[in-house]
């Protein structure tokens, strides 16, 4: 149903240091070798973000965590200052 | 089936459960005499556990500061006692958690974590936040990457860790443990571990009841906790206590548990809460004068009298003040100035899951501190820190098995033992499960009948295509805890939701396709065996027992101290549930 967690291809280069210490253990290596891991069952996350504090290639945008719309911020806009 | 699973035997002198901060606390201190120590935890002790993403405070008592304020060690328990656990609590536990937890303190800066900071001009320069006591006591550390720190020491010490397997049974002969049984979550092999002794510390339980917004998982602390610890001893008919405090606290705001500077949390200086026309409900908090800190004497019995007195006048909860058609409510901290606003992003950044959702809040939300307001939404509750249920045990960690400790919130009796109950409790278990076993000359002989009924109630679930959906049993669950161990509980209603709950457990014929799936339906039936406890201890509790427990039965509506200051202790005997109670020594 969700899709919590997305790879930019260009950057990930399949480490898999994501699966390694998935909390939820929603995540799987590709069987092909260096590309980017399979997201299994997207609707086990658990949205601590595990996976995205340990990407070593989490500067280059490598991967990315979206918040299911109910999970999201309620924000009251301000004037710029 | 049962013959396709494969085994793994692994022999260990001291097996730890669970490799959250208790855990591998436990397994760091008692890999120092000597013995071999396994870790078996479910997840990856990278990221498991409460802390697993990070914890920014613990409290302490801070010889350093404290003794120059003339705030003493039995201060600090007093506080604790009065104005946390209204004197239900195990005062010989929080003494050893207040003596030792500067020490671990100590400890955790040896493995590489931030404890001081160059702009503190207090004494040892640290940074000492104001969280549960009459005084400031809680350090405030780098602790986003704990978890990682304290697996690469564990692993420098030569401990065994094994991750990703669940561990669901306890084996006991004649009174003494002789190991444990657990699931490969990713390969579905069974492990049978033979260990001298164990140290439990699996956390907390989760899931057992539904959460605000339908999102599984959202929850306050990691949701692959469900409680596998108290369940693993109600199986082997080994007490636990107090499982009838599921404490209704409605946490965060709807989204991440985050620490936006919540007022009142561990943050300071903190947003205010604001009414929709900017009017301040809650005022901000200011920073702390770390620059006096410890330099000035206080007198405890009048802060600890101020803040009992706040206690005993709270303000309208944001629920009642929504019934009165007020809100929407809003995390303010516009007038924040820039020093104050990068501490709160350091605070989120390093605390629980706030990492990611700092990252999320700036970067995909373009939330500006500096203008924007964050709406305050209530969460789910959760059976919580407040709860003090758990194992039961002695002042020296050790449960009525020979050989078996408990640690962190594993342990029952202790609320808000929290991270300062991690650090010590693991140690102190650690210490004792090591020197106990370098005693212990032989392994027990393994228990092949317990492995075998392991193997085959597993495989009745890996080969039932026709069972349901793990997820379809645990919202069952999750749907009879809500409704009948609610806000308010009764002996009718208590008694038909324990009815209710036995027929699904008959009925919950489960279905698992894949190894990960056999793990969440042994999840569901920790939830199971946790929800059973609660509804039965809630049964025999009769007595209502409000904050900080939230215990509330309209059969009997008084706090009656004089039956029931007691921890309610209960185990699996024969098939029944036995009960006892335990008075707390004041």
């Amino acid at each position: 149903m969700f899709n919590p967690i997305t790879f930019n291809e260009e950057t990930c280069t399949g480490c898999n240091k994501c699966v390694e210490v998935c909390l939820m253990e929603i995540l799987e290596a590709n069987p092909e070798k260096g590309k980017t891991p399979l997201v299994k069952y997207p609707d086990e996350c658990a949205y601590d973000g595990a996976c995205w504090m340990q990407c070593p290639q989490r500067g280059k945008g490598a991967i990315k965590i979206t918040p299911p719309l109910p999970m999201r911020v309620s924000i009251l806009r301000g004037e710029k200052p | 089936m049962n013959s396709g699973r494969e085994v793994v035997k692994i022999d260990t002198d001291v097996l730890v459960i669970g490799g959250g901060l208790a855990g591998c606390m436990a397994a760091i201190k008692a890999s120092e005499y000597g013995v071999k120590v396994t870790i078996a935890e479910k997840a990856n002790t990278l990221s498991s556990g409460c802390a697993g993403t990070g914890i920014d405070h613990a409290w302490a008592y801070i010889p350093l500061i404290h003794e120059q304020m003339g705030w003493t060690i039995d201060d600090l328990i007093e506080d604790h006692t009065q104005l946390i656990a209204r004197g239900f609590i195990n005062k010989d536990l929080l003494r050893l958690v207040a003596k030792e937890n500067y020490d671990r303190m100590l400890d955790l800066e040896k493995f590489g974590i931030k404890i001081r900071y160059e702009d503190s001009k207090i004494p040892g320069k640290f940074r000492i936040v104001h969280q549960f006591h009459s005084l400031p006591s809680s350090f405030n550390f780098n602790g986003r990457d704990l978890k990682v720190k304290l697996t690469l020491e564990a692993k420098k010490r030569g401990v065994n860790i094994v991750n990703r397997v669940m561990m669901v049974a306890l084996t006991v002969s004649d009174g003494r443990i002789s190991g444990a049984l657990g699931i490969g979550t990713n390969n579905g092999k069974l492990y049978a571990f033979r260990s001298k002794t164990i140290v439990m510390s699996t956390g907390r339980a989760n899931r057992m009841t539904p959460n605000v917004t339908g999102i599984w998982g959202n929850h306050r602390i990691p949701v692959n906790e469900t409680g596998d610890g108290r369940s693993m001893a109600f199986r082997a008919g080994i007490p636990v206590i107090n499982m009838e405090f599921l404490s209704s606290g409605y946490y965060s705001i709807g989204n991440y548990e985050l620490n936006l500077g919540s007022p009142r949390n561990t943050v300071q200086p903190a947003a205010a809460v604001t009414g929709p026309d900017g009017e301040v409900i809650v005022p901000r908090t200011r920073f702390y004068d770390w620059d006096n800190l410890g330099k000035e004497k206080a007198d405890p019995t009048i802060t600890r009298q101020k803040m009992l007195s706040g206690n005993r006048n709270p303000r309208p909860s944001y629920e009642q003040l929504y019934q009165k058609g007020e809100g929407p409510f809003y995390l303010d901290l516009t007038s924040g100035t820039e020093e104050e606003i990068k501490y709160i992003e350091w605070s989120i950044g390093n605390e629980g899951k706030g990492s990611l959702f700092l990252d999320y809040l700036k970067n995909q939300e373009g939330f500006d501190f500096h203008k924007d307001k964050l709406e305050w939404l209530p969460n789910s509750r959760e059976m919580a820190g407040t709860a003090a249920s758990g194992l039961l045990v002695n002042n020296e960690l050790e449960t009525e098995v020979k050989g078996l400790f408990g640690a962190g919130d594993d342990v029952g009796g202790f609320p808000w033992a929290g991270a300062p109950g991690a650090f010590v409790m693991g140690w102190r278990a650690g210490e004792r499960a090591a020197k106990e076993a370098r005693q212990q000359k032989n392994f027990l002989p393994a228990d092949n009948e317990q492995v075998e009924s392991l193997k085959k109630s597993c495989s009745d679930i890996s080969g039932n295509r026709g069972g349901i959906h793990w997820r379809e049993v645990e919202m069952a669950a999750q749907t009879v805890v809500d409704h009948y161990a609610g806000d308010t509980r009764a002996e009718k209603t208590l008694k038909r939701g324990i009815e209710r709950l036995n027929d699904i457990r008959k009925n919950a014929a489960f279905r698992a396709e894949s190894p990960h799936e056999l793990m969440r339906c042994l999840e569901v039936q920790s939830i199971i065996d946790n929800a059973e406890m609660v509804l039965n201890a809630s049964l025999e509790r009769q007595e209502s027992r409000r904050a900080p427990f939230g215990f509330i039965r309209a059969d009997f509506p008084e706090q009656d101290d004089a039956r029931w200051l007691a921890f309610l202790a209960l185990k699996r005997c024969e098939g029944s549930i036995k009960f006892s109670r335990i008075p707390i020594k004041q």
